[in-house]
């Protein structure tokens, strides 16, 4: 149960609330990490919410707007504050596709449960991959499709990480994902849910 | 009567009887030539969409050694030259924004902002042409300018010389291969029209909590111009459902109250304003829609062919089934992913299950890409013939 008045404002998606708390707390002194981490305890229940079938994809994207809104004031602020992530993710939707909303919910969840989530984008080529994996040092990369017609370039991508003898592993999303499709690209995770990412995050960084 | 006027008889009285959710002598299958021929032809995806006729010459040849019914259309879905003309910023095609072999991609934005609410609302086609065009067209920034009428023109024919070409190629195939084409007509949910085309996803799921009488006062102002577009673009006809990709309806964007209050409403008035004037949709159910088969099945009977993606085919059945003819049992992944031997099995458990009494057509769950292997699509046709015998 969330106690702190901002974290549950968040997770209720009170946008007017969120912004006016954001204010009140940074002008009563409270540091701004601080603030950060109410938000994100808010974000995550809406995570659970969602989970239990209460949220759907349109209060997540709400809850990630009102995130957004609020990081705009509050990121300038938190330069030189240490704050510790939970670990590295790289992210992004393969080369030939543009679609974003899907991985750009999970990037949202996976930064409220604490992770360093680094976000390539879209029509990501396997290079850009491969390069922010090994500058990063990532454990995990997610890898998101919508298109049937673009699962061959997460293939593409998959073999390439191997060759370069990355043992990272990988998460992949999409509609159209399934165990059929996971084993034919060679990941190591399927996600059909967009609170999947956070579990299977979860797991692999508390290993 | 030749011999292929009769085979068009044969199968368009299939595909009729299936419509009217009725049994005909074998389960209708229908089939279109998707963007996996190119890896098969030589040929790259950019000939295909720029080059009608040879996108139309690939499927004339590949057409005589099939046996299937209803006809969903050849590997390119838009002829890109129109889009050009306009400098249109919709979309990026095969060679222009995406490379010469990957599938076109919608390039969606908010190209309606949440200000122009009250002037779309008070007159759609207005404020579509004044703001919306400039908006997604780079030649038609300056509307009544000379670059921008000159660009309008262009535009303008080459949607007529695509529609022309397209007629032609119909025609003949249906001469001489005695297919019958699925449908005539195009139209959209309401809500999907705003969400797709104007506010763009992140934006109507933002509206609804921010301005929902706005979204809800769009839909009904979109509602008229749906219904129209669905019949006038069919030249009147209403032998054939008109097609209507369905996308923001689709489980899980909306909580239960949003899509009974902002999705449904409109889109059951469209179907309701089209089956009053005789016209079916092919409700091309995108996703998954299990949630929502019992709101569904409050619409007149036989008023939808529902197309299962990757809604609950059973469920589908059991709540549908009698009222509703339903269209798919193929998931496209199979065909991708599959081989002929595993889709003859899966085709022959899909008929037993789906299309025992009737009102049943057989086709692939969604939009088959450039994945699908074609030893997969024609064994698909074939173990259809096989068990789909009444």
């Amino acid at each position: 149960m969330l106690t702190d008045a901002l974290s549950i404002a968040i997770a209720d998606l009170e946008e007017e609330q969120v912004a006016g708390m954001v204010k009140e707390r940074l002008a009563s002194g409270v540091a701004p990490l601080e603030i950060v981490n109410s938000l994100q305890m808010g974000m995550a229940e809406a995570g659970n919410r969602f989970e239990t079938g209460e949220y759907f994809l349109g209060e997540l994207i709400m809850c990630g707007e009102i995130m957004q809104d609020s990081m705009i004031v509050l990121e300038p602020l938190l330069i030189g504050s240490n704050a510790e992530y939970k670990g590295n993710i790289v992210i992004g939707t393969v080369k030939g596709d543009i679609h974003d909303l899907g991985k750009n919910i999970v990037v949202m969840l996976l930064k409220g449960s604490g992770y360093n989530v680094i976000d390539l984008g879209v029509d990501v080529s396997k290079e850009k991959f491969i390069e922010a994996i090994k500058e990063y040092n990532a454990p995990l990369v997610g890898m998101s499709v919508l298109l049937t017609g673009c699962q061959e370039s997460m293939k593409e991508t998959i073999d390439a990480i191997r060759a370069a003898g990355l043992d990272t592993k990988v998460l992949i999303g999409g509609n159209y994902i399934d165990d059929l499709v996971k084993a034919h690209v060679g990941a190591d995770y399927s996600a059909q849910a967009a609170t999947d990412g956070v579990k299977i995050a979860d797991e692999i960084f508390s290993a | 009567m030749s011999e292929k006027q009769m085979l068009y008889q044969k199968r368009l009285e299939r595909y009729i009887t299936a419509m009217d959710c009725g049994k005909p002598d074998m389960v209708p299958v229908a089939f279109g030539v998707g963007e996996w021929i190119a890896k098969y032809t030589g040929t790259t995806l950019q000939e295909i969409y720029y080059d009608l006729d040879k996108s139309n010459s690939i499927v004339s040849e590949m057409l005589p050694g099939l046996d299937f019914d209803i006809f969903k259309g050849g590997p390119s879905l838009w002829w890109p030259p129109m889009f050009d003309a306009m400098g249109s910023k919709l979309y990026k095609f095969p060679g222009i924004g995406v490379e010469e072999n990957s599938t076109f991609q919608f390039n969606e934005q908010e190209y309606m902002k949440p200000e122009d609410y009250d002037e779309f609302i008070a007159s759609p086609t207005e404020w579509l042409v004044n703001h919306y065009l400039p908006n997604i067209s780079t030649e038609l920034e300056n509307p009544g300018s000379y670059r921008s009428t000159v660009a309008l023109i262009k535009g303008a024919a080459a949607f007529a010389m695509q529609g022309g070409i397209m007629a032609q190629a119909y025609g003949k195939w249906t001469m001489d291969h005695g297919i019958v084409g699925q449908g005539t007509g195009f139209t959209k949910a309401p809500f999907d029209t705003l969400g797709d085309a104007l506010r763009g996803m992140k934006g109507v799921l933002l509206d609804l909590r921010r301005r929902p009488e706005k979204v809800l006062a769009a839909c009904e102002a979109i509602t008229p111009h749906n219904v129209n577009c669905g019949l006038a673009g069919a030249g009147a006809d209403t032998r054939f459902p008109c097609f209507a990709p369905l996308h923001r309806g689709a489980y899980p964007f909306l909580n239960p109250n949003q899509w009974n209050n902002f999705y449904w409403p409109s889109l059951k008035a469209t179907i309701e304003g089209l089956w009053a004037r005789g016209k079916r949709m092919l409700f091309y159910a995108e996703g998954d829609w299990t949630p929502y088969l019992d709101k569904i099945a409050e619409l007149p009977d036989k008023s939808i062919i529902f197309q299962i993606d990757t809604t609950d085919a059973k469920k589908a059945k059991e709540i549908l089934g009698g009222r509703f003819c339903l269209q798919g049992g193929v998931p496209t992944t199979l065909l991708t992913y599959g081989t002929p031997a595993k889709i003859k099995e899966h085709i022959k458990r899909t008929i037993d299950e789906l299309a025992c009494d009737g009102g049943f057509i057989l086709d692939a769950g969604g939009v088959v890409m450039g994945d699908a292997k074609q030893e997969n699509v024609i064994a698909m046709i074939e173990a259809a013939r096989e068990y789909g015998v009444y």
